[in-house]
């Protein structure tokens, strides 16, 4: 949900509730006040026709044209005792000159003559329908409440949308920013320091993530670069060992297989020094590649190589890619496909290369489930450890992929493992 | 044969000059740009291997030099940055090859052999050994003399094998070298040894005074019979 929406649904909210409030409160205050009114006149009109009965003047017509009206009862001595001299009830009355009943305000007084006989005087004054009240103000409040909700949301999408531009701004930017990528500039057209601070500190925290990252690449290009040294030395020596005529046979296969693994570490290492330069974009030389050729020569390779295994391999072209591209990487791109496929596939198995129009999907039957797209274009990712790999195929799939923007996805299809290898169409 | 060794680092250059002694070769060697500057300023080196990183400046300043002098045509680049920008430079001032560390001794040999070759030969491609001879430009092999037909990848092996004859060559790297880079994860080599059985029983048929001696479980060397 939009933070604009979340907002206005909010403040919705909080107002369906206060104007709820403010409805019964303002209901109640009418309503006293009314009663105060209408309490003030009955007890003056009480008192006067209370006067006029004590004192034997005439007292006003019954019927006098207003809906005021009064009667006066005489009453025994309990009566009197038990009730208070004067009280105020509300109650429905039948109004003779209406012919309905309507609500009445009506005062009790209870007074005693010289001759101690006690009367009980009602005076009443029809007051105003209370429902028709109740009413009244709740669909004003309902107009007053819809009002203020569209005037929010008007406001709401001019103050807001105005105010939330700067965060809209740096959340754009945060999108387009890339790790080890050039920082795009940050400009907000807004003086709220808030968000002054917030851009500032988003650019000091990538600048400072841009700067670790630079550094640590750069460290192991450097780390991988001056191992390189050592490796030699000490591979080039066991050579010159392995060329002593007075060696045994386990001395000399002790020094290959002593060989083999410092090449394993060479290569990992010159895997490592591709990875970095591949990121750093040092590879400038591109030309016109024919994809077609490059994953054919690569596949007939491997084929030939693990015929032993009895690999039935498939390869259909309707399609005649070409690329531009560094041809080293492009190789590298699809060598890294293709030998995983080989590898990876149990004896028996099937290797299936398709180029068409879409791309280069390179199938292989599973020996064990499907892989988890999220970590197999991690560096040194392996879903079981098996010799001579150090699980940086991958990633270097990956990072010449990424510089070239092309997409490898991963699938799990009817028991085989895919990748497809998309070229964006230009 | 002459050489000259630029090496700052000192286990390297003493292997190297080792190894090229043992081959028969006169090797010297320095250890900084001065160095090599006033030895190749005074004598003259039937090949030079030249490192560009160097203590007191970049080899490049060297090959800039020899160049200017017209002496640029033998010297082997020798490089633990493997950058293109470097490699296209040395190969643009006239360097002759590029070799980046580490390196193999019989890689480093086979090419200093090359240079040589193109050196003093006036552009001649053969390689030989023993009666057997691979012409580099041609693709064409002869035993004593008279031409046999190899596939393309017994034509590969073999060329691999003449430029290091008497050299154990390990089954991972003679796969690399003739079937790609790709290779280093091969477990089994079938593959391989149907090439090699056929290649062995050509030159064996065409009387071939040498031949490719399985060793060790380990990998061939091309020796004399």
């Amino acid at each position: 949900m939009k933070l604009l929406y979340r907002i206005t649904w909010r403040i919705s909210v909080a107002l369906l509730f206060l104007s709820a409030a403010w409805g019964m409160v303002f209901y109640f205050a009418i309503i006293n006040e009314i009663n105060d009114e209408t309490d003030d006149s009955l007890e003056d009109y009480s008192e006067f026709i209370i006067v006029r009965a004590l004192s034997g003047e005439k007292l006003p017509e019954q019927n006098n044209g207003t809906n005021n009206s009064y009667y006066i009862n005489e009453v025994p001595e309990e009566y009197a005792v038990l009730y208070p001299s004067e009280r105020f009830i509300d109650d429905e009355v039948y109004i003779y000159s209406e012919h309905e009943t309507e609500p009445a305000r009506i005062l009790k007084t209870i007074f005693r003559n010289s001759e101690n006989r006690y009367y009980e005087l009602t005076v009443l004054i029809p007051t105003i329908e209370k429902s028709d009240l109740k009413e009244t103000i709740l669909t004003w409040i309902v107009i007053l409440y819809l009002i203020l909700l569209i005037s929010i949301i008007a406001v709401n999408a001019i103050v807001l949308r105005r105010s939330l531009r700067p965060l809209y701004a740096m959340l754009d930017w945060l999108n387009r920013l890339r790790l080890g990528k050039e920082i795009p500039p940050l400009e907000l057209d807004s003086d709220i320091s808030e968000y002054k601070k917030l851009s500032e500190e988003l650019m000091r925290s990538a600048q400072r993530n841009n700067e670790m990252y630079e550094q640590q690449s750069l460290f192991i290009g450097h780390a991988s670069h001056e191992l390189q040294t050592p490796i030699a030395v000490a591979q080039n020596r066991l050579e010159l060992l392995a060329e002593d005529p007075d060696l045994s046979d386990t001395q000399m296969e002790q020094i290959v297989k002593t060989i083999r693994s410092l090449e394993d570490i060479s290569k990992l290492n010159k895997t490592l020094l591709l990875l970095t330069k591949i990121e750093n974009k040092q590879f400038p030389n591109t030309e016109i590649v024919d994809i077609n050729s490059v994953v054919c020569s690569i596949s007939e390779d491997f084929a030939e190589a693990y015929a032993s295994h009895e690999i039935e391999f498939q390869l259909s072209e309707t399609a005649h890619l070409k690329m531009e591209m560094n041809r080293m990487l492009a190789s590298v791109l699809f060598g890294n496909l293709l030998k995983n496929a080989f590898i990876h596939s149990e004896k028996h198995g099937m290797v299936a290369v398709t180029i068409s129009e879409e791309g280069v999907r390179i199938a292989n039957t599973a020996s064990s489930g499907a892989l988890n797209p999220e970590y197999i274009f991690r560096r040194f990712y392996q879903e079981s450890m098996s010799k001579g790999t150090a699980g940086l195929g991958l990633s270097l799939v990956d990072s010449i992929a990424k510089l070239y923007g092309i997409t490898v996805s991963y699938l799990f299809m009817d028991g085989m493992h895919v990748f497809d290898v998309r070229f964006q169409k230009s | 044969m002459k050489i000259l060794i630029i090496e700052d680092e000192p286990s390297l250059r003493e292997i190297m000059t080792e190894y090229l002694r043992k081959q028969r070769y006169v090797v010297e060697s320095a250890d900084s740009l001065k160095d090599a500057m006033f030895k190749t300023a005074d004598y003259e080196y039937d090949c030079i291997l030249l490192d560009i990183m160097l203590p007191d400046g970049n080899g490049l300043e060297l090959l800039r030099k020899l160049y200017r002098t017209g002496k640029s045509g033998n010297v082997i680049i020798i490089s633990a940055k493997d950058t293109v920008d470097d490699k296209v430079e040395g190969l643009e001032l006239g360097a002759d090859d590029y070799l980046a560390k580490p390196f193999h001794l019989a890689e480093l040999n086979a090419r200093i052999r090359s240079v040589i070759r193109r050196k003093d030969h006036d552009g001649d491609s053969a390689v030989s050994f023993g009666n057997v001879r691979v012409d580099t430009s041609s693709y064409s092999v002869t035993v004593a003399g008279s031409p046999i037909e190899l596939n393309r990848k017994e034509y590969d092996i073999l060329a691999f094998f003449i430029n290091r004859p008497n050299h154990l060559v390990d089954k991972m790297n003679l796969a690399e070298a003739v079937w790609g880079d790709h290779m280093d994860q091969v477990d089994n080599f079938d593959f391989l040894y149907a090439q090699m059985k056929n290649l062995r029983k050509k030159m064996n048929d065409a009387g071939a005074d040498v031949e490719i001696k399985a060793n060790y479980r380990l990998g061939y060397k091309l020796v004399a019979k």
